[in-house]
């Protein structure tokens, strides 16, 4: 068995040290590429979603290093990454791939039993008992945590570094280097060490950047290919970006959510425009922008794939809360069809007219 | 009290119990008219863009009665089988008119949950005492129309003719015919009798979706993927027709999944947005009933498609 799974960001960060401790053998497929998407789109239904496309591109560049199982995580909301699993075996099936599927969805839903013995595949092939497997779990959980500390705080240091450049450069460096060990104390060893490299980088505090929150789907705005590197990008104009949605905040509100625990303050925010989770994370989407505007951040950058049932909602609640808050919202719609060009642009002229905004007291935006 | 109700999305299916409820409440019921390119420019001018037709145009009916009114019927529909939802946009409704439409007047916002009759009854409480205090009274309309919901029928099932097409899709794309383009008639036109998935058995349904891997968590989904595979391999129908909003995120999970049953079994998707062409729609469907009966008079029922058409 040669294990695989499909990239949402660093995720593989921590996907590799809970495997390498578990001593499953595993490919890592390579990062989401422009050929990945190419062979995605090729295979794909034509009206499934940007992250079905993506995922199909990586499975298949997975098979072709020789990877023959599967693992993804389910859902049973009513976006429809819950059916995501069942196309893709039909998919891979009808290409000529023998793959096994381990899909981890929630017990509600398929029953303790199914999902214990589900996961148990893996466990039984590494051939170590459920505690060695559980210890393998919680260092990756550790790893994913770390991972989106430093990057949370290189994407919001960004605009206040000295040196131009030396967040991203350390941000970069931080990915591969952890990557290149297959020991995860000492991979834990470097991700502890890059945190406080960041917390050491020369800052300017007098500066005052544009601050930005990125908004929207959870997988476009984790994955930094799905979304042009957005975040990178902002890095690049010296502009501060945040966003809540991590893996990290995607497994605290799973937890959290067992005892209705989950993401508060989230919850509280979007009260007033969308009371309710009409799936997907269109409510947290709402919660984000809300926050953001009470923070004093300068905009926000709403991130979809087209065709998106939860954000089209949230895109359509958006403007009001543009305008009772006085909160310019930006939405990029992300497909197949990347036009580079055409997005930087837009970004371009957003933050052109958040600075415009400062100097004077009113721009008018609009949609 | 004037309440409007909007003739898009779930009034094909419920419209009939909305109707009856309200009237017995004591209030007047403004339906808005039958959907036409006016209804439908109004909702392009009123809605999200990304929005799929069939919600653009239920914009459009609210648009077009908003005026009259002092509370439009917007259904925030939940559920109507437990652990089975519409479509995220179905649930966050009130939210899309509410922040698309300007000048709106009162609104129902309430969750619709419907996998029960005493779920439902609890839901319309809370939406009937925005008319009025009385609890009877509401009882009472609740049980006049569910009565009334209960005896009428939706759907098409057509006897009389020799070739038949299964119709399959969303209710408010089926039924619509401003939306589909009155397909139905065009295909009485040409001699084509038509099924939709309410005259599947349930339990054949049930059966037929419970195959797969992973338990569809849309109720239409389940439907038309159950009704369609059941009419495909018990030769119920000849062919089968979806009919689809285009950028549906649902039909485009079941359209794959039921290519995938039926294989060489006649298909045909017709795509629908707020731009169709009739001659584009007519060509197509034509083409395919010819399919369908040279299929039946002199090919012994071979696939036209496929492999195994050119290969030995």
């Amino acid at each position: 068995m040669k294990v695989t799974f499909p990239h949402m960001g660093n995720i593989h960060i921590a996907a590799k040290i809970f495997l390498d401790d578990l001593g499953v053998d595993y490919v890592v497929p390579p990062i989401s590429n422009n050929k990945a998407l190419e062979v995605g789109t090729m295979y794909s239904p034509e009206e499934m979603c940007l992250p079905f496309k993506i995922m199909i591109g990586n499975y298949i560049q997975a098979i072709e290093q020789g990877a023959d199982t599967v693992i993804i995580v389910g859902s049973c909301g009513p976006c429809r990454f819950g059916e995501y699993c069942e196309l893709q075996m039909n998919l891979l099936k009808k290409l000529g791939h023998e793959i096994t599927f381990i899909v981890l969805d929630s017990p509600r839903d398929v029953g303790k039993k199914e999902l214990l013995e589900r996961a148990g595949l893996l466990v039984k092939e590494s051939g170590k008992n459920n505690y060695s497997g559980i210890l393998a779990m919680l260092k990756g959980v550790k790893a994913i945590e770390l991972m989106d500390e430093i990057e949370k705080e290189a994407y919001w240091l960004a605009g206040y570094e000295i040196n131009k450049g030396e967040c991203k450069k350390l941000l970069h460096d931080c990915r591969q280097k952890v990557v290149s060990t297959k020991d995860s104390d000492q991979a834990l060893k470097i991700l502890k060490e890059y945190k406080k490299k960041i917390n050491r980088v020369k800052m300017d505090s007098t500066k005052q950047p544009l601050k930005v929150s990125i908004i929207g789907e959870i997988y476009t705005v984790i994955e930094p290919f799905s979304n042009q590197y957005i975040q990178e990008r902002l890095m690049d104009y010296g502009v501060s970006s945040n966003r809540m949605l991590t893996p990290s905040w995607w497994l605290k509100d799973l937890l959290g959510k067992v005892v209705k625990m989950n993401s508060i303050s989230l919850r509280r925010a979007s009260q007033e425009y969308l009371p309710l989770g009409i799936g997907g994370h269109a409510r947290e989407c709402i919660g984000e922008a809300v926050l953001a505007a009470k923070e004093g951040q300068d905009g926000a950058i709403q991130l979809f794939p087209v065709g998106c049932m939860p954000e089209i909602v949230s895109k359509s609640i958006l403007p009001t809360i543009s305008k009772d808050k006085d909160f310019p919202i930006m939405t990029l719609v992300l497909d197949e069809m990347t036009g580079q060009s055409g997005y930087i642009t837009r970004i371009e002229a957003f933050l052109d007219l958040l600075e415009r905004r400062r100097e004077t007291s009113h721009v008018l935006f609009g949609n | 009290m004037k309440v409007g109700i909007p003739k898009g999305l779930l009034y094909w299916k419920y419209g009939i119990f909305a109707e009856i409820f309200f009237t017995e409440l004591g209030c007047e019921v403004i339906v808005s008219g039958d959907t036409n390119s006016e209804i439908l420019n109004l909702g392009i001018e009123n809605s999200v863009d990304e929005a799929c037709v069939p919600i653009k145009v239920f914009h459009g009916h609210v648009a077009s009665i908003k005026d009259q009114c002092d509370l439009v019927v917007i259904p925030r529909i939940m559920r109507l089988t437990d652990r089975e939802f519409i479509c995220p946009k179905f649930c966050g409704l009130p939210e899309m008119i509410k922040n698309s439409i300007p000048n709106m007047p009162d609104i129902t916002e309430e969750e619709i949950n419907a996998y029960h009759e005493k779920a439902l009854y609890k839901s319309m409480i809370q939406i009937g005492k925005k008319v009025t205090k009385d609890r009877r009274k509401i009882q009472k309309a609740f049980e006049k129309a569910m009565e009334a919901y209960q005896t009428s029928s939706c759907g098409i099932h057509d006897e009389k003719y020799e070739s038949k097409i299964a119709l399959l899709g969303h209710p408010y794309n089926v039924q619509d015919p401003f939306l589909n383009m009155n397909v139905v008639n065009k295909l009485h036109h040409l001699g084509v009798g038509v099924m939709t998935e309410e005259f599947a058995p349930k339990k054949e349904v049930n059966e037929y979706a419970n195959q797969l891997f992973k338990k569809f968590f849309w109720t239409f989904a389940r439907h038309c993927y159950g009704a369609g595979a059941y009419f495909a391999e018990n030769r119920k129908v000849d062919g089968i027709i979806y009919l689809s909003a285009f950028a549906c995120g649902i039909d485009s999970v079941v359209i794959e999944l039921l290519k995938d049953r039926v294989g060489d079994f006649p298909f045909l998707v017709l795509k629908m947005d707020e731009q169709t062409g009739q001659g584009g729609f007519d060509t197509r469907i034509e083409a395919f009933v010819d399919m369908i009966e040279r299929r039946k008079e002199c090919e012994g029922n071979f696939s036209s498609y496929g492999e195994h058409s050119y290969s030995s």
